[in-house]
């Protein structure tokens, strides 16, 4: 094959941010004190002042009542994840042509949510909160938690990405450094999907899905009911 | 994100019926109108209203809150939403300007997941549900106050938890959620959201909550319990004389009171002594003596901590008060300013009304609430607006140095030092020096213009001259054609003429 020109794009390296139109960070809590579990995901903005952290930690207690002792286990663990992100923050990432898969496979409530779509990690203006917005309204879903939570999870992944790349660039560089002409194999990995969509358009074969891969991307969205629901929550706890 | 579409596209619509246009509610003696948007037979409502049943009343400004009427239309009763007169200004489809002032940052631009349509969003989500768990849920007996948390808010709310918070916090504080409109509830306003801006608006609270607030330990010290959390009331409760309840400090800062019915309480004093007349009189004496060195007062009064003592003073009723600004405050330039006017203005035998500031995060700012208090409403402001005008004309004191330093360095050393030190009349000498100028430029101005404008009028004058003559020219010129013409005729019939007769002798 020709030289990609994905990574005729690794010249210009940008600076780390979850590559959506806001940079905010997904936090999970999952706490257990005294046997009583905790679990949440919600949303950060990196840019808001560190009290908001114990802040919201002590409204979360106080509004579902939970015992004292989980401020500041919560606080801790959502100033431990921020400050992970804060630490990529100053590094370069290498983006590409990056074309990911994302896959939802989440449940809220009585819910179920089945998906995966394909992601632009260079668009910058990209919003996670929009198109959970629309997936909602598009497929009827009443519960009005399951829009953050697949907000939330696109967010997540995304992040995931991002540092990847990022750890993926410090690893070129280190290689770089260590052997000459190394071949860009770190890459190779988070590439993987770039690989497919330029096989994919590459080979002059239409834009449009090949039927058999329709089922494969099609949302799925589930009620379940309530003896459904517990023996989830068993498994999982 | 949900923006314009919370007014439309949402299942509520305006109610079929145009809302009566009757009459706001007469200003009871409460300090906070009550406006309820709709009319309720419903004996759900909480039966507290101090004033007559509450008759509905146009508020043009929320069109679709009566349409919480639609979701269920098959109910006869409506339910009352009640938002208290200083959130009046809410509507779905706008932004008021005291949202923008109180959270600026949706709205500076800075950050590109802060704008004023998340905002909006925001906003109406969360009061949209509240709305929606009050009719899920109605007022009842066991649950007078059905509220939402933040955190169920938050939920169910796409962006980040931080501004959410913030935007629930406003809302509840301004009442326009979690707020059940009897006299019993009332949001309290919080201090951390109301910076300098509101430093009046809150004084003037402050001042209502105070009122009620001072002279409260008459009563005989005996076990409280909490109205509404069953729980012993510890530190301080407030009771509500009419009503005959009690609410622990807690519910009653989650719950919101209204001030005009709630007198506090201190347990803690009660339950372990009353303060007799005679330590009353130490305390009086002390702190006549050592004003402010509260070290001294506790000790002048035997048995009392100093907390105790503090708490005591000014709890004091009626008559006593305070001989002056304390003076371990340490307040900014506006405070100083401010204190001084207050000097000149305040009735030393002011009523003392103090508030419990249960929040005061900003010590500065809970000094000045604390000062304007004690000063009452007016002064506050006039104050304030002294401060204000005080700190411009700092402004424009600077401004004005810039301006010297443009017209002389020997004498900026001068003026820069003196300045310093609030010397107007360098400063007025210094204006009317720029004031002249500016005249001198302006004239030397004038005097060009009308220069070059008369240059160019009398360059078309002798122009105007010469097209005269070039007219008179051409006119002339017509004459003379005119005239050939003339005589071109003549000649031809002359010519004709000779020509008939030519003819005629040839014939002849």
């Amino acid at each position: 094959m020709k030289p990609h020109p994905a990574w005729s794009s690794l010249r210009n390296p940008v600076k780390f941010r979850i590559p959506t139109a806001d940079n905010l960070v997904p936090i999970r809590l999952d706490i257990d004190i005294d046997g009583q579990r905790f679990r949440d995901t919600f949303t950060w903005n990196p840019s808001d002042p560190d009290s908001d952290v114990i802040l919201f930690a002590k409204r979360t207690v106080k509004d579902l009542k939970l015992p004292p002792a989980f401020v500041t286990q919560i606080a801790q663990s959502i100033q431990s994840q921020l400050t992970e992100f804060r630490s990529f923050e100053g590094q370069d990432m290498y983006t590409g042509e990056k074309i990911v898969p994302i896959k939802l496979d989440l449940r809220v409530n009585h819910t179920l949510i089945k998906d995966q779509f394909l992601w632009d990690l260079n668009n910058f203006e990209s919003d996670p909160e929009e198109f959970a917005r629309i997936f909602c309204e598009d497929l009827g879903v009443e519960d009005p938690e399951v829009g953050p939570a697949i907000a939330f999870a696109i967010r997540e992944q995304l992040c995931e990405i991002a540092i990847q790349s990022v750890a993926s660039a410090k690893e070129t560089r280190i290689n770089k450094k260590g052997r000459r002409g190394a071949e860009h194999l770190p890459l190779s990995k988070p590439g993987g999907s770039a690989l497919d969509t330029l096989k994919l358009f590459g080979n002059k074969s239409s834009v449009i899905r090949k039927r058999r891969e329709w089922d494969l991307y099609e949302p799925i969205v589930d009620m379940l009911s309530n003896e459904e629901v517990d023996a989830l929550e068993a498994r999982e706890a | 994100m949900a923006t314009s579409s919370g007014g439309g596209a949402t299942p509520l619509k305006p109610p079929a019926q145009p809302p009566k246009s009757i009459p706001e509610l007469t200003p009871t003696s409460q300090n906070q109108k009550l406006q309820p948007l709709e009319l309720s037979p419903n004996p759900i409502t909480p039966p507290n209203l101090t004033s007559a049943p509450p008759i509905p009343t146009a508020d043009s400004k929320q069109p679709t809150t009566p349409a919480t009427v639609n979701s269920r239309p098959r109910e006869p009763d409506f339910d009352v939403i009640h938002v208290p007169s200083y959130s009046r200004w809410f509507s779905w489809n706008d932004i008021h300007e005291c949202e923008v002032r109180i959270l600026p940052e949706f709205f500076d631009g800075k950050s590109p997941s802060k704008t004023p349509k998340v905002y909006k969003y925001y906003r109406n989500a969360i009061v949209k549900r509240f709305r929606d768990s009050i009719i899920e849920n109605p007022p009842s007996k066991e649950n007078p106050m059905p509220k939402i948390t933040f955190t169920e808010a938050r939920k169910s709310i796409i962006g980040d938890v931080g501004s959410v918070r913030k935007v629930f916090d406003f809302l509840e504080a301004w009442g326009l959620v979690n707020y059940f409109g009897s006299p019993l509830t009332k949001a309290q306003l919080k201090w951390e959201d109301k910076e300098s801006k509101n430093v009046s608006a809150a004084s003037q609270q402050n001042s209502d909550n105070g009122g009620a607030n001072s002279v409260g330990d008459a009563s005989v010290p005996k076990k409280k319990f909490c109205s509404s959390c069953n729980s012993l009331c510890t530190i301080a409760c407030f009771s509500n004389i009419k009503k005959d309840t009690t609410f622990c400090a807690r519910c009653y800062v989650r719950a919101g009171v209204n001030s005009a019915d709630f007198k506090r309480v201190e347990i803690s004093e009660e339950v372990k002594t009353d303060w007799t007349e005679k330590e009353t009189l130490h305390l009086l004496e002390a702190v006549m003596h050592y004003g402010d060195d509260w070290k001294k007062v506790s000790e002048h009064v035997v048995g009392r901590s100093e907390k105790e003592c503090v708490d005591r003073f000014i709890k004091l009723p009626f008559g006593e008060q305070f001989t002056g600004p304390p003076d371990s405050i340490e307040p900014e330039e506006n405070v100083h300013k401010a204190m001084d006017r207050f000097d000149i203005e305040s009735n030393p035998s002011k009523k003392m009304r103090l508030t419990p500031f249960d929040d005061a995060s900003n010590p500065i700012l809970a000094q000045a609430a604390f000062l304007s208090t004690l000063a009452g409403v007016e002064v506050a402001e006039t104050a304030a607006s002294a401060a204000v005008k005080a700190l411009t004309e700092v402004n424009i004191e600077t401004s004005k140095e810039i301006l010297e330093s443009s017209a002389g360095d020997a004498r900026d050393h001068d003026s820069v030092t003196t300045n310093g030190k609030s010397n107007t009349n360098l400063l007025e000498g210094a204006y009317l020096e720029a004031k002249l100028q500016l005249e001198k430029e302006e004239q030397d101005l004038e005097r060009t213009i009308s220069d070059i404008a008369e240059v160019q009028i009398v360059r078309f004058e002798e122009l105007e001259l010469q097209m005269e003559r070039e007219w008179q020219q051409l006119r002339q010129m017509q004459n003379l054609l005119f005239a050939d013409q003339l005589t071109l005729l003549f000649h031809k019939k002359d010519g004709n003429e000779s020509m008939e007769q030519k003819v005629k002798t040839e014939l002849s």
